[in-house]
């Protein structure tokens, strides 16, 4: 009887333990959610509102990393400054693991992979391409079903359910890019100044031309000499939409307000809980849409 | 000779690290610090007859090769080489001369649960001050009773530790370590051979707020000392840190305060205490800027030391002003003022010293601890 009494306490912790799952970025949480419903358990480290290349390595994330079953990472080196010493300092031999830190990047085809000889005399490079993949909403897509497949590693019992979402998931995506598209198309905005290239998958997806940025070079700030020449990109080529990410100063928004007329210049949250109210990725993707509609009025 | 063996060890390192080999290579990082400094207790034109170790005017302060990687899926190994000059006399003339030496080499587990086993040469967990790299401190120099009481490079030895995770809602972490007490530190130096040092460490970090962090730790180590006595250290250290989540990249705060004592015994005489504290300010108030205040002071009874007063005390204040273009590069600026029991040429008690420091990393360095 004792015998039938523990094993009945202890079923459901056996049969419904959900699987803990920690993510670097609010965007890649928000898809897990929507992968693994009611079956996963995720936290992000990094804060919606918060730089993902710059994140404190706080120990008390070390405590919350113990007991998590995988790390799922956007990857090319966005959080190679401070993701490693968090999984060390978990001392979580899961995580220590092949299969329990995983960073989507490399196999979502990533962009403005750098050629030749690379140095950090170009700022802040990614040998491994642009990072920012959660603004496109096609690889945000393929992300869902890569992550379904991870998790099926995790619990196989629960293979179907997770790629049922994910597809679900892939779905609106793919049918939301389609009023998206339309929707930019209509502004007539056919280019925008951004103040990191944290816009390149968005723009390389909605044809906008986003080669103008506020950094001189990644990672380093605004100059007097680099803003001029922003200022003289913009005119010459009636650049009217400036995208300020929320992470980031909008110190130098006077500057251009004063030297090129009638521009818009929007401070934009790039990940999801980025703003209030912005709680998915399709949230925040339709929050940019409004950007540029924005800007054509 | 040895330099320039090193050197060139790196540089074909480097090259395959950058081709096929990669793989097979560990992450390797290079950090150069370079100092200026002004001091009315120091002069320029060195004496060969009372050598100066600090003398004014630019030299090179230190440089660090490190490199690390696993090993296989079970450990993980880190080896710091630290190249500094040192001046030496023979009485006629100085030479200035290089010297190299392996700051820390240790292994690391890397699939144990809740615990790191690590054993080499490394760094004691003597408070949290010691632990830092030079070019990681937050002011050019280490507190005072760093600097005093575990030797100007720090308490560091060779042994073995085991960092224990327990399992709280808080970090909280527990870390006991023997070392072998025949290193770089007199104050452990014993000539009886199985006399190593035992040091535990305690350390507690709270989330106030998801912008707030406090830190609070404890240390105590005792070991044989060269008299054939005992030394024990015990420490105490407090950290408050800020850094908003919205706009952390523009601000952040950070307090701190770190006590530390060493209790010496020698046959036939009272017992030499040391104590100081040193407790310091940082505010962030742009991207790349941040000033800094530092109150730091020592006080030594019975010392053993012939050179010095029995009970000297010595009170430092320190202002900063950091400008960090990057990541990878920073210069700061420092006034020091310091109360001393010695006197300069002048018969001045009171040293002021300008210090301007240049700090660049290239490579694959690692983050440094929270």
């Amino acid at each position: 009887m004792k015998k039938l009494i523990i094993i009945f306490c202890c079923l459901p912790t056996f049969c419904f333990a959900k699987i803990q799952v920690a993510t670097t970025t609010t965007d890649l949480a928000s898809i897990v959610r929507e992968v693994g419903l009611d079956k996963v358990e995720v936290f992000s480290i990094a804060k919606g509102t918060q730089d993902p290349h710059d994140i404190p390595a706080k120990p008390s994330f070390m405590v919350k990393l113990r007991s998590t079953d995988l790390v799922i990472a956007q990857g090319a080196e966005l959080e190679s400054a401070w993701i490693n010493p968090l999984i060390q300092g978990s001392r979580n031999p899961k995580l220590m693991a092949k299969d329990g830190f995983y960073e989507l990047a490399a196999e979502l085809d990533p962009i403005e992979v750098p050629k030749g000889n690379i140095s950090r005399a170009d700022g802040d490079i990614h040998p491994g391409g642009n990072p920012h993949f959660q603004l496109d909403p096609m690889r945000l897509g393929k992300a869902a079903l890569l992550i379904a497949d991870r998790l099926s590693s995790i619990s196989p019992g629960d293979k179907d359910f997770f790629l049922k979402n994910a597809q679900k998931f892939q779905t609106l995506m793919n049918d939301k890019l389609k009023n998206w598209k339309d929707r930019i198309k209509k502004t007539g905005i056919t280019e925008a100044v951004t103040y990191h290239k944290t816009f390149s998958y968005f723009c390389d997806r909605f044809e906008i031309k986003c080669d103008v940025q506020l950094e001189p070079k990644p990672g380093i700030p605004p100059t007097p000499s680099h803003t001029l020449s922003v200022v003289n990109q913009m005119k010459k080529r009636n650049i009217k939409l400036v995208l300020i990410e929320n992470l980031y100063e909008d110190s130098v928004a006077p500057k251009l307000k004063q030297e090129v007329p009638n521009i818009l210049i929007d401070v934009v949250p790039v990940s999801v809980e980025g703003e209030p109210g912005i709680s998915t990725n399709e949230k925040l993707i339709e929050r940019l849409v409004m950007a540029f509609e924005k800007g054509k009025k | 000779m040895r330099f320039y063996i090193l050197f060139a060890s790196l540089f074909f390192t480097i090259f395959f690290s950058n081709r096929a080999f990669s793989f097979y290579t560990p992450s390797i990082s290079a950090n150069a610090l370079f100092l200026y400094q002004n001091s009315n207790f120091h002069k320029e034109d060195a004496n060969p007859l009372n050598l100066d170790e600090k003398p004014n005017g630019f030299d090179v302060q230190e440089t660090e090769l490190q490199f690390y990687s696993d090993v296989d899926p079970y450990t993980r190994l880190s080896l710091l080489l630290s190249v500094a000059p040192h001046y030496v006399t023979d009485g006629v003339k100085i030479s200035h001369e290089w010297g190299i030496e392996p700051e820390e080499a240790f292994a690391e587990s890397n699939v144990i649960s809740d615990v790191t086993l690590k054993i080499g040469k490394f760094k004691g967990a003597m408070g949290k001050h010691n632990t830092l790299h030079p070019h990681a401190y937050p002011f050019i120099g280490a507190p005072l009773a760093n600097d005093k009481l575990l030797g100007d490079e720090g308490f560091k030895d060779a042994g073995v530790s085991a960092a224990v995770l327990v399992p709280t809602s808080w970090f909280n972490e527990i870390t006991l370590q023997y070392l072998k007490g025949k290193g770089d530190n007199s104050e452990f130096n014993s000539p009886a051979a199985a006399q190593g040092v035992g040091l535990v460490h305690w350390k507690n970090l709270f989330d106030l707020t998801d912008s707030t962090t406090f830190e609070i730790g404890g240390s105590f180590a005792q070991g044989g000392n060269s008299f054939r006595q005992t030394t024990a250290l015990s420490g105490a250290d407090l950290t408050l840190k800020w850094r908003p989540s919205e706009g952390g990249k523009y601000t952040s705060f950070l307090l701190a305060a770190e006590y530390l004592s060493r209790k010496q015994s020698q046959a036939g005489l009272t017992d030499e205490i040391g104590n100081g504290l040193a407790s310091w300010i940082q505010y962030q108030f742009a991207q790349r800027w941040t000033v800094s205040y530092r109150y730091d002071d020592l006080g030594i009874k019975n010392t053993f030391d012939p050179n010095l007063l029995p009970n000297g005390t010595i009170t430092r204040n320190s202002l900063g002003l950091i400008f960090a273009p990057s990541e990878f590069s920073s210069y700061k600026f420092e006034y020091n003022q310091t109360h001393d029991t010695r006197l300069n040429a002048d018969q001045d008690d009171t040293e002021k010293s300008i210090f301007l420091q240049a700090n660049f990393t290239i490579g694959a360095h690692p983050t440094h601890s929270y």
